[in-house]
């Protein structure tokens, strides 16, 4: 028998989508190794700020892409059932086909009408060799696309800033440049946790915000980025 | 994980050097291990980070520690850690025991307290923050993350006390957590401070009730994207609590918010009542507000209420304003009210209008019966029992230091010796000493 009626708190969908850069250059020197392993350290830390957000129910996705765009993990999995599969390299960088599809993810349907602001991460090392600007626009279109949380990390110096920075669409906010190993575990923990929380539950409500930003977004702690820094 | 301070190494205190055993978790502002004094019980200390290690934060610990915890329940600054070696400063504080459960599980159901517990908590939470607003400090931060709870006793603890500041001192720190901020400080007009905290409060005090937010109904439901724009719309510039009798606007939608609409009629009106002018004057007037000490009578007087359904054996809140006893919220039989004893609210007083309801378990403790130590819950000075060779006859039995003199319906007067019990029969005058009752039945 129930002690008290009721289930619990009402909670609203919050959509957390990697979007990662497979292409052969990401072969080199570990970089894909690399992600994989800070994808793997940063769960642990998600699964904990979810499970202590009573208001949001986080779902993760990714997107991997090289030649093509495709989903490497197509359904929206709760983060404690979420698992990350290695990923691997191949051919080009078709940065805009992998932008239509997460585009196309956000429409409504399949899209439920309420939810919290998604999570968009892209992650890349080089420059799209597709249609990148159709493929922002595609997503920009969508409201849930437009009032996403967008985040971009550059891997390595050949990373070029100037798509990711468009991605991110606010001049207040750039790309997070990580140089080495080190620098991509404590950007991708940022993003799944620091990220996550202010997207659920922003922590300064009348602290004013930038103008055009709908979620504050906190300031990356700083780290060692020097020019020694190799891959 | 943790980077400030080496497990096995040890700090300087009054007490002698503390062993660093284990780390406790990380925070905004610094790292907390467990520590120990030679072989005494373990406590927590806070270590801040080099740039939270300010000469501010430094001052504020002194204050909070020389002013001392305002009462039980709070995890205290007990005594400021320094040493040579190690860059920064700490403090001690209590050790929170595990049975303590953050209101997080309370909310996602992972702890499912009776109401008992659940109404004792919140009284203690009001009585915490009364003691704390009385010493002239203000909290700032009242929220999901900072209170713990006992599900079996409805023991609290409050954690992170070193943002507590003077009311009024406003250093510019923090505003407090979303969801929990009063509506002003969310439109930029105004600080947090003694009069925002009760905004908290009512809040905290509402989710415990009612596993929802008084602000979330129709108004969130049509928000498509929860983003800050919404959300300052819905607790800052456009509040409407759910339940307004003047305002129907942002009734809770039955599959959205549900939980409200669960909660909601069991209560009695009289804590009903006190919610609605908490979120609507009390949204807009600051002056208006619920103070600490209403919320504590409202609940001892829920916790008096509370009986069990002779059907399924769920608590049910008891409503002095109601004509019947109502049906029970969980199975939907008839209800049938246990003894009623309805104290005097003072020396000489006329009966409460608030009874209290015997049931099978039912104690009276010290806040009962002695007007000079109301809200202590902790002496039982009486409980209900039955009469040894005949289960159907109930009593009830001194268990205080002084006599209790009855008297029956015949007008005789009988004593009750310390460890005796009076039989229950209607209109039984029983004088307690301080205070008198009568019972009903
Ligand atoms: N007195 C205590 N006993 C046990 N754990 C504690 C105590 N105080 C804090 N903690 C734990 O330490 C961590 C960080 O503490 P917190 O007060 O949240 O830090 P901050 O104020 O820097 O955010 C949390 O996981 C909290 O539960």
């Amino acid at each position: 028998m129930p002690k008290r009626p009721g289930s619990e708190l009402a909670s609203r969908p919050l959509h957390f989508i990697w979007i990662a850069d497979c292409s052969g250059s990401m072969s080199v020197d570990g970089k894909i190794q690399s992600l994989n392993t800070a994808i793997r350290e940063a769960l642990p830390h998600m699964r904990a700020v979810a499970d202590e957000n009573p208001n949001a129910e986080v779902l993760v996705r990714a997107v991997a892409f090289a030649s093509s765009a495709h989903w490497h993990v197509s359904q929206p999995l709760r983060v404690a059932d979420f698992q990350w599969t290695d990923l691997q390299t191949e051919g080009l960088t078709a940065m805009g086909e992998a932008l239509n599809l997460v585009a196309q993810q956000l429409r409504m349907p399949p899209m439920t009408d309420r939810a919290l602001p998604p999570v968009l991460v892209l992650i890349s090392d080089g420059q799209p060799t597709d249609d990148f600007a159709a493929g922002l626009d595609a997503l920009m279109r969508e409201p849930w696309g437009k009032k996403a949380v967008r985040v971009a990390i550059a891997i390595g110096e050949d990373a070029d800033h100037e798509p990711l920075q468009r991605f991110i669409g606010h001049p207040e906010l750039q790309p997070l440049q990580a140089n080495n190993p080190e620098a991509l575990v404590r950007h991708i923990k940022w993003v799944s946790t620091a990220v996550l929380k202010s997207a659920s539950s922003p922590a300064s409500q009348a602290a004013g915000l930038p103008a055009g930003l709908n979620v504050p977004i906190p300031t990356p702690t700083a780290g060692p980025s020097s020019a020694a820094d190799v891959w | 994980m943790h980077q400030l301070l080496t497990l096995g190494s040890q700090l300087p205190t009054a007490a002698g050097p503390c062993t660093i055993e284990r780390f406790l978790g990380g925070g905004g502002q610094g790292e907390v291990y467990q520590v120990s004094v030679a072989s005494q019980p373990p406590s927590a200390l806070k270590w801040y980070f080099p740039q939270q290690a300010t000469a501010d934060q430094r001052q504020a610990l002194q204050t909070l520690i020389r002013k001392g915890p305002p009462g039980p329940g709070f995890l205290w600054p007990l005594e400021l850690i320094e040493a040579p070696q190690t860059p920064g400063f700490g403090y001690l504080m209590p050790l929170r025991e595990p049975r303590f459960h953050g209101i997080v599980d309370l909310m996602k159901r992972r702890i499912e307290p009776d109401f008992r517990a659940l109404t004792l908590a919140g009284l203690h939470l009001s009585q915490a923050f009364l003691a704390l607003h009385a010493k002239g400090l203000c909290y700032r931060d009242i929220s999901f993350g900072n209170v713990f709870l006992d599900p079996d006793s409805g023991a609290i603890a409050i954690c992170d006390n070193d943002n507590v500041t003077i009311d009024g001192s406003d250093p510019g720190g923090i505003l407090g957590t979303p969801r929990f901020i009063a509506p002003e400080v969310v439109r930029g007009e105004a600080r947090p401070g003694t009069q925002t905290d009760l905004f908290s409060l009512a809040v905290l005090l509402f989710y415990l009730f009612h596993i929802h937010h008084p602000l979330e109904g129709r108004q969130e439901a049509e928000i498509k994207c929860f983003d800050l724009p919404a959300m300052t719309r819905l607790y800052g510039t456009d509040p409407c609590f759910i339940f307004d009798p003047a305002d129907d606007r942002n009734r809770p939608v039955p599959g959205l918010h549900d939980n409200a609409i669960a909660h909601w009629g069991i209560y009695p009106e009289f804590l009903r009542e006190h919610f609605t002018r908490g979120f609507t004057s009390g949204l807009r007037d600051p002056q208006a507000r619920i103070r600490e000490s209403e919320w504590r009578l409202a609940l001892a007087r829920l916790l008096d209420g509370i009986h069990y359904c002779g059907q399924c054996g769920a608590e049910n809140f008891h409503d002095p304003a109601a004509g019947s006893a109502g049906t029970c919220w969980s199975c939907g039989q008839p209800l049938r009210l246990p003894w009623r004893l309805r104290l005097a609210d003072a020396l000489g007083g006329a009966p409460s209008r608030y009874p209290v309801l015997l049931n099978h378990d039912t104690r009276l403790y010290a806040h009962h019966l002695d007007p000079d130590r109301r809200y202590d819950f902790v002496t039982p000075l009486a409980e209900v029992n039955r009469h040894p060779s005949d289960p159907n006859r109930w009593g009830l039995k001194n268990l205080g230091p002084d006599k209790w003199v009855i008297t029956g319906a015949d007008g005789q007067l009988r004593d009750v010796e310390p460890g005796r019990s009076a039989g229950l029969v209607s209109g039984l005058r029983i004088d307690f000493g301080p205070l008198r009752g009568v019972l009903e039945g």
